[in-house]
């Protein structure tokens, strides 16, 4: 009985939770033609795929697109390999003052984002990385970067210091060991942690915002922001299509990898 | 000795250049900027010239400033908000699904918001309760035709946000306490049953104790998360009307970015930093004499 009350309960509550994405998906599918906004709650229309081919001229958008496919493969791959480096370093090596080293790498992530982009706004203006995509990349790298060493050192710790001394009895060298014995066997932790951070850099506004102005430079979110106060009446449901266009990879990569997330973070992997 | 023996590595050098990389680019990008965003905080400066020492006039400034208090309350009622709606009915929701047949699918509907990015939760929402929106529509429908501004009335609009991000988070919160509930021991539980406690005797006497290392960590989070509020602000009102629903992360862009006033953005940032710090390690060190009381 109480089962099919919680079953109950929780299915209405979802039918609420969706309802904004009902109308999110129905007006962002309205042909501007037709569009008006006295009927929010009624589909008319399923202009869906020309709204979003339409939006992607607006603002520069599917050059955004590109750059954001760029910040979000390049800055995670190259952060989780800095990272598991740095765990490599620490529990593997057995770096000296190897915690108070991680301490300094993992401590860049305890403060508010606020308290950095002015000076790298002041700074990239100076070397001229402002406005540029290896700009971007270096700074998405930056932040991905504790995060990245944090899941690493914590996996690598799980693994038996002996795994590393029989390599070495073999003959190998400390960079023949990380690369063919530790990153492979941390390919799950590395693949957990590539897909959270490309998720939070495809997601990112204020740093797209401060370092960047130019249609090609600029991350999606970024361009989405500034469509939203430029583009009005009419053109709303265009608006509305490139948010879901700009949602939409992140939301089915979330959906596909929760089950995977959720059994990795009961186990204290990540 | 033996102990130090073991702590020093025959791989000295080798260990140094695994773990540069990753010191390197942190000392490069986020210690260097964050000394200097502290010392443009005790300085007059505009990005011209050289920035001019001038102690804590920016400080002082800041504290004078309707707009900066407005900014700071604003803020505040976030991380109550937050606390309370997406953390309480993220454990309820956790509870409700625990143990469910199906409640995996369930619970899906409460996930998808949390990939959406802030700014596009704020235009689905801003869409919603524009005026004559989805909303005013839907009460409409059922007669009541006089709505309030949503997004315009403050602080009216702070909570309607805070609504919204809610609706973003509370899933991710659910995720976090299922895998607390069940990474909790059977033994226990099934002897509580036995003995006849259910629903609130059960959760009061054991699930919430049991969860309560969790609870810490998901509020700790919560707070971090809403004293840092900006996507979602900028996205529904760009923190307006005038500057009524701004947070201090968007006050801060905004001092910064749009005004030109380099040393008060600064010395926000560097308020906003602090009052984060000593939050978490209020939070951190009251939860930690708790445990140590029991």
């Amino acid at each position: 009985m109480s089962r099919i009350i919680r079953t109950s309960v929780l299915a209405v509550f979802g039918v609420i939770w969706l309802l904004p994405v009902y109308l999110f998906v129905v007006n962002a599918s309205k042909s501007p033609l037709t569009y008006t906004s006295k009927e929010a709650w009624v589909p008319t229309d399923f202009a869906l795929f020309a709204n979003m081919g339409e939006a992607l001229q607006l603002s520069g958008l599917s050059a955004s697109v590109a750059s954001t496919v760029i910040y979000s493969v390049v800055s995670p791959l190259i952060a989780v390999l800095v990272g598991a480096a740095a765990g490599f370093a620490i529990v593997a090596l057995r770096l000296r003052h190897g915690f108070a080293w991680f301490v300094v790498i993992f401590g860049g992530t305890v403060f508010p984002l606020q308290m950095v982009i002015l000076p790298l706004f002041d700074g990239y203006s100076r070397v001229g990385l402002f406005d540029t995509q290896l700009g971007m990349i270096i700074v998405y790298t930056a932040i991905s970067v504790p995060f990245s060493a944090f899941v690493m050192r914590n996996f690598f710790t799980g693994i038996a210091h002996n795994v590393f001394e029989a390599s070495v009895l073999d003959g190998a060298t400390t960079w023949r060991i990380f690369r063919t014995v530790y990153l492979p066997m941390a390919s799950s932790a590395l693949v957990a942690v590539f897909i959270l951070q490309a998720t939070f850099i495809w997601n990112d506004l204020l740093l797209g915002l401060t370092l960047s102005q130019s249609d090609s430079v600029r991350p999606i979110v970024t361009t989405l922001s500034g469509m939203q106060s430029t583009y009005g009446g009419a053109q709303l449901s265009t608006v509305l299509a490139a948010g879901v266009l700009v949602s939409l990879p992140t939301v089915v990569l979330f959906l596909l990898t929760q089950k995977f997330f959720a059994r990795g973070l009961a186990l204290g992997q990540y | 000795m033996s102990a130090l023996a073991k702590r020093t590595t025959p791989y000295l050098w080798s260990a140094r250049g695994f773990i540069a990389p990753g010191v390197i680019i942190v000392a490069v990008l986020l210690y260097l900027p964050l000394l200097w965003t502290t010392y443009l905080s005790f300085t007059a400066y505009d990005g011209l010239g050289d920035p001019q020492w001038v102690g804590l006039a920016n400080y002082a400034e800041m504290f004078d400033d309707p707009d900066f208090l407005g900014s700071l309350g604003n803020t505040l009622l976030w991380v109550v908000g937050t606390l309370v709606i997406p953390v309480g009915l993220g454990l309820a929701l956790a509870l409700l699904t625990w143990n469910l047949p199906g409640g995996v699918w369930l619970r899906l509907p409460f996930l998808i918001p949390y990939a959406i990015s802030g700014i596009g939760v704020g235009l689905i929402w801003s869409f919603i309760l524009s005026s004559n929106g989805a909303l005013d529509q839907a009460l409409g429908f059922f007669g009541v035709d006089e709505t309030p501004r949503w997004l315009v009335d403050a602080p009216l609009n702070t909570v309607v946000m805070i609504v919204a991000a809610s609706w973003q988070g509370i899933g991710v919160n659910a995720l976090l306490f299922t895998i607390g509930l069940n990474s909790i021991p059977k033994e226990p539980l099934e002897a509580a049953r036995l003995d006849g406690a259910t629903g609130g005797r059960l959760f009061g006497s054991i699930l919430w104790p049991m969860l309560r290392p969790l609870t810490t960590v998901v509020i700790g989070l919560s707070i971090v998360a809403s004293l840092k509020t900006f996507d979602i602000v900028l996205g529904m009102t760009k923190g307006g009307p005038g500057r009524a629903s701004e947070t201090l992360a968007l006050t801060m862009y905004k001092e910064t970015f749009v005004n030109s006033q380099y040393g008060l953005g600064s010395a926000i940032a560097v308020f906003l930093t602090v009052v984060t710090m000593v939050a978490s390690i209020l939070y951190l060190r009251q939860q930690l004499s708790k445990k140590n009381e029991i």
